[in-house]
């Protein structure tokens, strides 16, 4: 008897991670499956359900929603779900619903167990399909509830210490006596082991003081009983939610058998937002002492840091640290004009470069200018050098070095009015010199930061619109020479000419990436300035195609994501953050990803050479 | 015929009415009655190819069959059978369509053989297919010649069960029903066609997206009588 399901078979082959399997193991797949029918708007799994096997889309689409109803993944032709349940051995916490009418694939339980085992590329392949719907779940849920993410603690890990008891015929006066020995404001009453009831300062106060009762009085008469309690693994969220629409500072945590294992105050809950850039970046924006932002600064580090253990991804890590950033300059600024007093004339205050881009990271050089509104005279100049200096040396103990190249608002050259910035412009797009190439190539990525924000559009408007054919060639050229190693081979970088170095310099295909998008970007002229937008733009204009567009930003995201793991683990031991990755620290599967970001950043590069006239390869 | 009386047709008949054998064994497993709901109904979908699409002088080449229950197609228990043409019979140029050669049937099992397998996978089963007279009258010449009687069978035919779901007021249906286009009407990817077993699991997925869309016509849970089954043999 032949049973010949080639049709299911070959449609798995055409779909990772199946198309890894060897052609026997494949073969037998489709025996090992149902297929099963989902009509538009029907619920295929539910919030709670046991997956009975892995789902894969046959046709058609699925949406995966969390329990908040938010939108974690949408699922298509050749891509699967249920595998939160199967890998987790637990009801899935996904409403799975058919967008489309679809057709589903269903391998049994037992099949996805042997075939993780047998094929480790198999069982990763989903377990990051699986982490990634997770975290993007965890995410829905921290903003859906608060904004923040440091409410997603468990109030289990906020409680420090024992709680401080006492029992319901204790009399008042020893309660009271335990408290101020113990340095709390509250005290829980414990009968039998289980918690019973509450007693705060405010009871004191209210119930015994002011309701002139003897202290001999026992606890029983003036707790209040059966306190709203939270179980260990309660979300602080939900204590915030408790104490705000209770009106209460104390709740204590309880485990299954009501046992008192601690107490979450609103103390505990304010100090845990510390760590939430929100928090920070207010925190920052009331100082009113340049001492007081440089002792605040640190912990953008430390912010940065929690988000990368979150495993955010590396495009909303490098926003906030830009966010962060702003906020730190912004500050310092607008200490420095009021120490310096009203500036002469109009200007604004730009960045340039990575900050520009919204892709800081946990190491930056200070890179900015001033757009003028007028020419100042000379004591207005003197004005604005020591503006210039005093950020800048501000920003120096903040944490950011100052640029080696002196592209500062210190340099009197980066200090101008709008038509010399024009006519700056117009010079390096006219006789682009080599080195005038890098110059322009740090002013065109240039963003407001404060000040007249109209005098900061005129010259980034002039920046995108002068760009000449032949400025354009010598930026593509400085893309070109970023090239990214081969890959790796046993242990060490592979470079193109055959030589191994033993640390990979993540920045210089980074910088490719973002060099090839600026030229993308300035083709067809689009004013965008972060990498990813600039692609997009350039995707939609038609100057580079859309596969080759997301996947740019596709290993943009990969190599940024591993810099930033490297450099949050450099800045936890205490080391100073760098870009010099060693191969032995990765994955295998981060190599293999990363030979795959090398080959897309070098047929790009490839692509970028062919369109360029003779005389600039 | 008292056959073509439906009051008659719609009474199964009692397993003795059978001689020994297959025939009598299905008789006394017959599938559930029409007021079960077609979740709880177990159905095989069966596709034959053929020589041509006459039972007399025709014959079976292939035979591709899987089994349908609780809204799945278990692909674990499909089956195909090649099926060797009685002696001095060429396959002709119907092996354009089907691409069965005769060097690649002169090894396989013979009708004869294939049957008893086929009547057995019905037990308890509703058959299943998509323009279900030829597989009705091709299997119901194979058991008349191998134990004289036609089978005690109930049929779902996805092709009527299209019809009746694509007909307008006048009852006329514009476009096509045949398989292929059935499918494309409900979103159902496309298979190459011309094999018994991927024709087979084609109707097979095509009642599931039928099923679903009576379901939502209806608004309550569908019924084996809804899909208008009907009884031979």
């Amino acid at each position: 008897m032949e049973v010949e399901l080639a049709e299911v078979s070959d449609f798995l082959a055409g779909h990772a991670p199946f198309d890894r399997l060897p052609g026997s193991e494949l073969a037998a797949l489709p025996r090992r499956c149902t297929i099963r029918y989902a009509r538009r708007g029907s619920v295929v799994l539910d919030v709670g359900d046991r997956g009975d096997g892995l789902y894969v889309v046959r046709s058609g689409a699925v949406e995966v929603r969390d329990e908040t109803a938010e939108l974690v993944d949408r699922v298509g032709t050749g891509e699967a779900f249920g595998m939160s349940s199967l890998l987790e051995h637990r009801p899935t916490r996904y409403r799975c619903a058919a967008v489309e009418d679809t057709l589903l694939l269903v391998l049994e339980p037992a099949a996805f167990d042997e075939l993780s085992q047998a094929h480790p590329d198999f069982a990763t392949f989903f377990a990051a399909t699986h982490h990634a719907r997770l975290s993007r779940a965890i995410g829905n849920l921290q903003r859906a509830t608060s904004g923040s993410t440091a409410l997603g603690t468990r109030v289990g890990d906020l409680v420090t210490r024992e709680p401080v008891t006492t029992t319901p015929a204790a009399s008042v006066r020893d309660a009271a006596a335990a408290m101020s020995a113990a340095g709390v404001s509250c005290v829980l009453v414990v009968e039998h082991l289980a918690l019973v009831g509450i007693v705060t300062d405010r009871d004191l106060r209210n119930r015994v003081l002011a309701a002139d009762l003897p202290t001999v009085s026992p606890v029983r008469s003036v707790m209040t009983p059966d306190p709203v309690t939270l179980s260990v693994d309660a979300l602080a969220f939900e204590a915030l939610l408790e104490m705000v629409s209770r009106d209460i500072h104390h709740l204590p945590v309880v485990d299954e058998t009501r046992r008192p294992v601690g107490l979450v105050t609103t103390t505990d809950l304010v100090r845990l937002e510390n760590a939430n850039p929100v928090y920070l970046a207010a925190a920052i924006g009331g100082q009113t002492t340049l001492a007081g932002v440089v002792a605040e600064a640190p912990g953008i580090r430390a912010v940065l840091g929690q988000l990368v253990e979150r495993d955010v991804s590396a495009a909303d890590v490098s926003r906030v640290a830009t966010a962060l950033g702003d906020a730190v300059r912004r500050r310092v600024l607008a200490l420095v004009e009021e120490e310096l007093g009203p500036p002469p004339v109009p200007y604004s205050w730009v960045v340039l470069g990575s900050a520009a881009r919204d892709e800081e990271g946990f190491t930056a050089d200070q890179d900015h200018a001033i757009v003028l509104g007028a020419e100042p005279d000379g004591a207005g100049d003197a004005w604005f050098a020591a503006l210039a200096e005093r950020v800048t040396a501000a920003l120096e103990q903040c944490g950011w070095p100052r640029c080696p190249g002196d592209v500062m608002a210190t340099n009197p050259d980066w200090r101008l009015t709008v038509p010399q910035w024009r006519a700056r412009f117009a010079d390096w797009s006219r006789e682009p010199q080599p080195d005038a190439v890098l110059h322009t190539a740090v002013f065109h990525d240039m963003r407001h930061l404060a000040g007249d924000q109209d005098l900061t559009e005129q010259v980034h408007l002039a920046s995108v619109t002068t760009a000449s054919a032949r400025l354009l060639g010598h930026l593509s050229r400085q893309a070109l020479a970023m090239r990214p190693p081969l890959g790796f081979f046993r242990g060490l970088v592979l470079e193109r000419h055959g030589e191994h170095r033993d640390t990979l310099d993540i920045k210089r295909p980074i910088s490719a990436v973002v060099q090839l998008a600026r030229v993308h970007a300035l083709r067809s002229g689009s004013p965008s300035l972060s990498t990813r937008r600039r692609l997009a733009a350039a995707a939609a204009a038609g100057t580079i195609d859309h596969d080759a567009a997301s996947e740019l930003a596709d290993a943009l995201e990969l190599m940024s994501y591993l810099r930033l793991h490297h450099q949050a683990a450099q800045a936890r031991a205490g080391r100073t953050p760098d870009n010099n990755l060693r191969p032995a620290d990765l994955t295998q599967r981060q190599r293999r990803h990363l030979r795959d970001a090398f080959e897309i950043v070098r047929s790009a590069q490839q692509r970028l050479s062919s369109t360029l006239p003779a005389g600039f390869e | 015929m008292r056959g073509r009386l439906p009051f008659l047709r719609r009474r199964p008949r009692r397993p003795g009415h059978y001689p020994p054998g297959p025939l009598r064994d299905l008789a006394a497993a017959p599938a559930p009655p029409g007021t079960t709901p077609v979740s709880q109904v177990e159905l095989l979908a069966l596709d034959l190819e053929t020589t041509g699409l006459n039972p007399r002088t025709d014959h079976v080449l292939s035979l591709g069959c899987v089994p349908v229950a609780g809204g799945q197609v278990l692909l674990a228990d499909a089956h195909e059978h090649r099926v060797r043409p009685p002696d001095g019979v060429d396959v002709g140029s119907s092996a354009t369509i089907h691409r069965l050669t005769d060097d690649a049937l002169s090894g396989a099992a013979s009708l004869a053989e294939v049957l008893p397998l086929l009547l057995g996978a019905l037990h308890g089963r509703v058959l299943l297919a998509h323009h279900a007279p030829v597989e009705v009258e091709f299997v119901g010449a194979a058991t008349v010649s191998a134990y004289g009687a036609r089978p005690p069978l109930t049929v779902v035919d996805t092709l009527a069960l299209e019809h009746r779901l694509r007909a307008d007021v006048n009852g006329e249906v514009q476009g096509s029903l045949r398989l292929d286009a059935a499918r494309r009407t409900h979103g159902l990817p496309r298979y190459a066609s011309h094999h018994a077993l991927t024709d087979a699991v084609a109707a097979a997925e095509l009642l599931l997206a039928q099923v679903a869309e009576l379901e939502q016509r209806l608004g309550r849970e569908v019924l084996l009588r809804d899909l208008t089954p009907k009884r031979s043999g």
